[in-house]
């Protein structure tokens, strides 16, 4: 038997006993009962994935894409946040196995995750320098509109940078589109006009094939006509019967020729 | 047969002279001479000869009812004519022709001789050359074959605006959207329209052009072609003085897909006189105004 073979076997035998395994089955059923473990798992797992996505952004060249996928980190992002509270209900649950300590520290655990979430980059800058800028502003908007100018100008300016850069490509994009269109609407023109004219020209040929129709017609039975009179002709020639007198009479002048030269000489 | 021409010609003009030995003239004799005699003539370069004997042969053809005949070898003649430069017997030459051939009931050979008269005579004689013009277009209308009127048309109006006589360029493209019309050849139809628009633009005839325009979109099919809306573009720079606009109309590709003459008067349209138009437009309504 070889290593390989040798292997496989225990592999198998492994996976059959597997659910012998004490430590294993500790451990499944402590992400079995513990359900905010499970949940705390999955988040993990998704504001890491989200992380990631964030770096892809960042690398990606292409503006289109990169909207795409800011859009979905944010979505993502949007979903979190709406299942932290679950998450915080779940922290405060007393499971079994488990101590005072772990239990505080669950909770901050969950506290800090709408942070974490937040702080995962989708492509607005300056998220929490925003926040405490916005925050007195947001709680007056309701009563006075154009309180913070000046704090406008301040966040319109940091925000212009990149958006006047889109906008220069938006339209260096639309100048470049239009200049295309240009040509291709002359090309259109000139093909229309050509269609038309050659409309027109064979509008033009249409009675003068009639009439050659009609004169290779006539000229055709013409010709049938003349084909069987010369076949008739021919054959009237060729009989031979007329053939035969013809050659008979011909040997009857050469006789005579031939008496007479023979007289005179 | 004797292979020089001269004999072969002295011995056809024996042939059809009447004397006392001969009572009627051999006419078919005669002609196949001189055809051949021509056709000697016309190897060795001697053009005037062969013009001669070709004019015998087709007058023979004639008397011997041969009308088709007859027609090409003046058709010949007329070439040579051209070749030497002779113009009114070109033109005579091929009026003959023409003559023949509508004897022989072909209207578009006849149309087709006067053409190449009139071609010919372009440059020499351009008044000659627009009667043939209008001589071959009124045979094929007669025969019911306007489109191949057509070219003639343009040819005509051609001849007018090198003449610089405007008014008559216009009114043969204004004929030649007649012709269209009864053909249902809508582009050549609008394309005329436009032409002469133009042309009235350029002989500075704002009014002339307006109600050449207004009479123009009666006709559906104007009305609703790029022609007239490159037209009222035209006429709108016009009347407002928009040299910009009315070049960029100019170049537009609905003018260049029309004659080389007319795109030549559309680009040089501008012909000064815009700003004098609009200051009349301003003075116009100063009387208004004031009264």
């Amino acid at each position: 038997m070889t290593v390989i073979d040798l292997l496989t076997r225990v592999d198998s035998i492994c996976k059959k006993y597997d659910k012998y395994d004490v430590d294993k089955q500790r451990e499944a059923n402590i992400s079995g009962d513990d359900a905010f473990a499970r949940f705390y798992g999955d988040f993990e797992t998704q504001i890491e994935t989200a992380l990631e996505k964030a770096e892809l952004v960042t690398k990606e060249k292409n503006r289109a894409a990169a909207v795409a996928m800011n859009a979905e980190i944010r979505r993502t992002k949007g979903r979190l946040a709406e299942e932290v509270p679950k998450l915080q209900r779940l922290a405060v649950k007393k499971v079994k196995g488990l101590t005072t300590e772990e239990l505080a520290a669950r909770n901050d655990l969950v506290l800090a995750l709408p942070a974490r979430i937040e702080a995962i980059p989708d492509g607005t800058p300056g998220g929490p320098k925003n926040t405490s800028a916005w925050a007195p502003s947001t709680t007056s908007r309701p009563d006075i509109k154009f309180d913070s100018d000046g704090r406008f100008d301040d966040d319109y300016f940091q925000e212009s940078h990149e958006s006047s850069q889109f906008r220069q490509e938006y339209e260096m994009r639309k100048i470049k589109q239009e200049q295309g269109l240009d040509m291709i609407s002359e090309g259109l023109d000139a093909l229309k006009n050509m269609a038309s004219d050659m409309n027109e020209e064979l509008d033009r040929q249409v009675p003068l094939m009639d009439e050659i129709d009609t004169k290779v017609d006539r000229a055709t039975s013409d010709l049938k006509n003349t084909n069987v009179r010369l076949k008739d002709t021919v054959n009237q020639l060729r009989s031979s019967r007329n053939f035969c007198i013809d050659i008979v009479l011909l040997c009857i002048v050469l006789g005579i020729a031939a008496y007479l030269y023979n007289v005179l000489k | 047969m004797s292979s020089d021409p001269d004999k072969m010609m002295s011995k056809a003009d024996k042939m059809t002279k009447l004397t006392l030995t001969r009572w009627s003239a051999d006419w078919r004799g005669a002609t196949e001479l001189y055809e051949q005699a021509a056709n000697g003539f016309r190897a060795s370069n001697k053009y005037e000869k062969a013009k001669v004997a070709l004019e015998k042969a087709s007058k023979g053809q004639e008397v011997q009812a041969s009308p088709w005949d007859a027609a090409k070898h003046m058709e010949s003649a007329a070439a040579l004519a051209q070749k030497l430069s002779i113009w009114n017997e070109v033109a005579d030459f091929y009026r003959k022709a023409s003559e023949l051939y509508t004897e022989c009931g072909r209207a578009q050979p006849a149309s087709d001789a006067l053409g190449k008269a009139a071609r010919a005579l372009e440059d020499v004689k351009p008044d000659d050359a627009i009667q043939l013009y209008t001589d071959a277009c009124e045979i094929l209308e007669e025969d019911g074959r306007d489109q191949m009127a057509f070219d003639l048309y343009r040819a005509c109006a051609n001849v007018y605006i090198k003449l610089e006589k405007f008014t008559d360029a216009a009114t043969f493209f204004l004929r030649l959207g007649v012709a269209a019309d009864k053909c249902d050849a809508t582009n050549s139809q609008c394309k005329a329209y436009l032409s002469a628009i133009i042309v009235y633009l350029y002989a500075h005839d704002l009014k002339q052009a307006e109600k050449c325009y207004n009479d123009c979109s009666q006709i559906d099919a104007f009305l609703k072609s790029d022609q007239s809306r490159s037209a009222s573009r035209l006429l709108t720079a016009y009347n407002e003085g928009d040299i910009e606009e009315i070049k960029k109309v100019a170049s537009s590709s609905t003018v260049s897909n029309l004659d080389h003459s007319i795109i030549k008067l559309a680009r040089k349209l501008p012909t000064g006189d815009v700003t004098a138009i609009q200051m009349n437009a301003n003075d116009d309504l100063d009387e208004d105004d004031l009264t």
